[in-house]
């Protein structure tokens, strides 16, 4: 008996054609057991073989497997930028590091593969980390002088790396470069690999946050859709009319609030209001206690007096958008969101621009890089898989094509805006990142130890025991002796 | 109630004095791990035996004149298995110096220094101890885990040796019980935190809706900073299956006859707990104390796990105090210091928990103090 799960991989694997073979990989690679397997190749028609059973007389002899993929691996394939680098005339290797998703890594591979082919010289080795393990594993290696030649970087890391030495500078390979065009990259994106007047890393994507919103719920309360006309206040008043129900049952308005243990903070919550929470980009100064941040914590604070968002115990438990759920009607969400609600949500969904606020309206945007590392052994070639990787057909190839999203490059949008994988909203995406996001993040070296230090004092406010102002004072006192370095 | 009894408390009492006197028996697994406690005032040795099931508490009463002086001749047999135990035990040391006492050296050396990980350390002497003193996050840390140590701890001798004393009885299906009890102290780290989420979680956990059976409003255990170290305390409770199977074995080893002795001089059960069962138990109860706290103080998974040492850091327990400021603030030099002093923490606690046993341990075969 097949499950709606398996009958819907069945479906896909059908529509798509797949061999046998084909949809063993894959569901070995989604962790499916044994009886799921039999299940989806039953739905499909294929009863599952034993093997050596059934094999035709005439069939060639096995090889190494395909690679398959969800993604087809000739679309996009195409306007590789040329290089001012040659190609080594030895065969390399060059080690690349990356953090992505297990299904994602498919389409890593695709790439690889394809540049390979491209460049026999070079052959690319790509370790792929959880992200949870990522930065210990890496820091670590670069303890014993082992990085690899190219490694992944989120924005809040990289300014204690770049200034810990681990990077080399990548202006001169720019320089050589006719096709790169640093002007193509969102201004947003370059902000946290600059140090020093130079770029130490090349952004893969920068993507804005944006309204997540449930359709069903808003139809069900008969409340239109937000749109282009919608500031904070209006926000505030639909989160407060669409909350209803009691325990499991209840349906929040608004997903999440302002919390200063969060580096991502100032841009959507306080800059509206005209407040900031560090003095950006330098983080030398701490603003949190002046009067228009308070008032504008005080402002947000009043959903959750009400009961408009999920406090802690509701989404204890609750994996990574609680909004996929179905039991929060708005949520405030980075682009990168958007494939974890795609697969989870079983609800009709949308995205929309950030609402604007009373002084300005502002969204964050954040992102990551790829980096040619100190300890890189074969930088010219790594280079030339930079440049290609983070090319205009390099970056459609793997996030705009694959409806990922957020490309750094504007050139790379279209690619993004016409993908079948793209969500309904994707326009407001594009939208927001050319003109509301903001890069006034926290991304100094001191980032991790200031909201470390806020966070604990915010827990405060979320259980009641501590008011907004108290708080404010209180994070002031512990965070400015943390960024007093950042005056030096 | 019969005369001659120690009511004040679990001092050795006359039937288990005798027991020294009457009872060298010893029940010695083949294979045996043995925790040396130290010498008693006669200076006897006695060592604490637990295996796999069976524990025994045993007294060496060595005679110093009678050792052999120096080294005896070996004969051939016996030189080719001392060649043999060496090559065999070699791989461990082996493993040891380098993955164990190599670490441990380094991260003092590391301790005196300013060191990333990224970049060489900077020989800064004395000062990320200096750093400690003043540092607030470094009291909390101790302080939640001292709470910890000795709510886990207290409660968890308690409920272990009760449970062991109700398992100990002789009906029907006891080896199911039993089991029963162990089991949760062998399912997984992971495990257990996802589940205690679930049970301390506040609207729907099932803490929260047996209090709600009788009126009480639940608090949020995890979500409220001051409820947040006794939900771990409760939860550590979970792990009691493991110290209960050492009570269990010490108290399957208790002499019949002591109780005998003290049925014939008027007993109560009662009075048999506390004046037979207490202090032969003593010294297990005293290796589940040290045992229980080192590992209490050295607590770290769960609580990354379950709060991330929230909420207020209310959990923040040392452990993940050392964790956070070595791979998030990859301050190592700091990390390190902190990782020391919490050795000494321990050194002292331990040390004193050792001087406060005299008052209370009773081995076997002691003589009265």
């Amino acid at each position: 008996m097949t499950t709606h799960h398996e009958e819907e991989l069945a479906q896909e694997f059908k529509r798509r054609g797949l061999s046998r073979r084909e949809m063993l990989q894959i569901g070995v690679r989604l962790g499916l057991s044994g009886a799921a397997m039999a299940a989806v190749l039953a739905a499909c028609g294929q009863a599952p073989q034993q093997p050596g059973a059934g094999a035709a007389p005439t069939a060639p002899p096995a090889t190494e497997p395909t690679p398959v993929s969800l993604f087809d691996p000739e679309e996009g394939n195409s306007g590789w930028p040329t290089n001012a680098i040659p190609d080594p005339t030895e065969r390399v290797e060059i080690s690349v590091a990356h953090s992505w998703d297990a299904v994602f890594f498919e389409r890593q591979k695709q790439f690889d593969a394809l540049f390979m082919q491209r460049h026999p010289n070079i052959v690319v080795k790509a370790e792929n980390t959880p992200f949870g393990e990522y930065r210990q594993k890496y820091v670590a290696q670069a303890a014993g002088n082992a990085l690899p030649d190219i490694m992944y970087c989120q924005f809040s890391w990289a300014q204690e790396f770049i200034k810990n030495g681990l990077f080399r500078p990548l202006d001169d390979y720019i320089a050589k470069e006719k096709d790169f065009n640093l002007q193509d990259f969102t201004l947003q994106s370059l902000v946290s690999y600059q140090r020093d007047g130079k770029l130490w890393g090349i952004p893969y994507d920068e993507g804005p946050a944006n309204l997540y919103y449930n359709k069903d719920i808003f139809d069900a309360a008969g409340i239109p859709y937000p749109d282009e006309t919608w500031d904070l206040e209006k926000l505030k008043e639909v989160a407060l009319k669409l909350t209803q129900g009691e325990g499991p049952n209840k349906i929040f308005g608004l997903g999440e609030l302002p919390s200063l243990g969060d580096s991502l903070v100032a841009p959507p919550y306080l800059m509206p209001f005209g407040a900031q929470y560090l003095r950006e980009p330098r983080e030398d100064e701490c603003l949190i206690n002046q009067p228009e941040a308070v008032a504008a914590l005080e402002w947000w604070q009043e959903l959750r007096d009400k009961g408009a968002v999920p406090s802690p115990a509701d989404l204890q438990n609750v994996a990574w958008p609680a909004f996929q759920f179905g039991k929060i009607a708005m949520t405030m969400q980075g682009s990168w969101a958007t494939p974890p609600i795609r697969a989870g949500a079983k609800f009709n969904w949308d995205i929309a621009m950030w609402p604007r606020g009373p002084k300005a309206h502002v969204t964050f945007s954040a992102g990551s890089a790829y980096m040619i590392t100190r300890d890189s052994k074969n930088p010219d070639a790594a280079w030339i898989y930079l440049n290609e990787y983070l090319s205009t057909a390099g970056q459609s190839y793997m996030w705009g094509i694959t409806g990922r999203g957020s490309p750094a490059r504007l050139s790379a949008w279209p690619s993004y805006l016409n993908s079948k994988f793209a969500p309904p909203g994707a326009k407001y995406v594009e939208q927001a990142m050319r003109t509301i996001a903001s890069h006034d993040i926290i991304d100094q070296p001191t980032g991790p130890q200031v909201t470390q230090a806020a966070g604990p004092i915010w827990d405060l406010v979320v259980a009641g025991q501590l008011s907004v102002r108290e708080a404010c004072d209180q994070v002031f006192a512990a965070v400015d002796p943390i960024i007093a370095i950042n005056r030096a | 109630m019969g005369g001659g009894f120690d009511r004040l408390s679990p001092r050795p009492s006359r039937w288990t004095r005798q027991a020294g006197a009457s009872t060298g028996s010893a029940l010695v697994h083949p294979t045996t791990v043995q925790v040396r406690f130290g010498h008693c005032e006669n200076g006897h040795d006695h060592d604490f035996t637990v295996a796999g099931g069976c524990m025994a508490i045993q007294q060496q009463i060595e005679q110093p004149a009678a050792r052999p002086m120096g080294k005896p001749k070996l004969g051939k047999l016996a030189r080719r298995e001392e060649r043999e135990f060496y090559l065999f035990i070699s791989l461990w040391i082996i493993g040891f110096i380098l993955f164990d006492a190599g670490p441990i050296l380094a991260s003092f050396v590391i301790s005196f220094t300013n060191w990333s990980m990224m970049t060489p350390p900077n020989w800064t002497g004395l000062q990320n101890y200096q750093r400690l003193i003043a540092d607030p996050l470094f009291y909390t840390a101790m302080w939640n885990s001292l709470y910890f140590g000795i709510g886990s701890v207290g409660f968890g001798l308690i409920i272990s040796f009760l449970l062991a004393l109700l398992l100990n009885q002789k009906v029907l299906g006891i080896s199911v019980f039993r089991t029963i009890f162990y089991l949760p102290s062998v399912v997984s780290g992971i495990a257990v935190a996802i589940l205690w989420i679930m049970i301390l979680h506040q609207d729907f956990g099932l803490i929260n809706t047996v209090l709600s059976w009788f009126g009480i409003k639940g608090p949020g255990w995890l979500v409220q900073p001051q409820w947040a170290k006794p939900a771990l305390i409760l939860m550590s409770l979970w792990g009691a299956g493991g110290s209960m199977v050492i009570y269990l074995a010490g108290l399957q080893s208790v002499p019949q006859h002591l109780y005998e002795a003290a049925s014939i001089d008027g007993a109560g059960p009662w009075m048999k707990f506390w004046n037979v069962t207490v202090p032969m138990m003593s010294p297990v109860i005293f290796y589940n104390l040290i045992v229980g706290f080192i590992a209490s103080l050295q607590g770290f998974v769960l609580v990354l796990i379950m709060t991330n040492g929230g909420p207020a850091n209310a959990t923040l327990m040392f452990g993940l105090y050392i964790y956070r400021v070595a791979f998030q603030f990859f301050q190592m030099g700091y990390a390190s210091a902190l990782a020391w002093i919490l050795l000494v923490v321990i050194m002292v606690i331990t040390a004193l928990q050792f001087l406060g046993a005299k008052y209370w341990v009773f081995y076997e075969g002691e003589t009265v103090r």
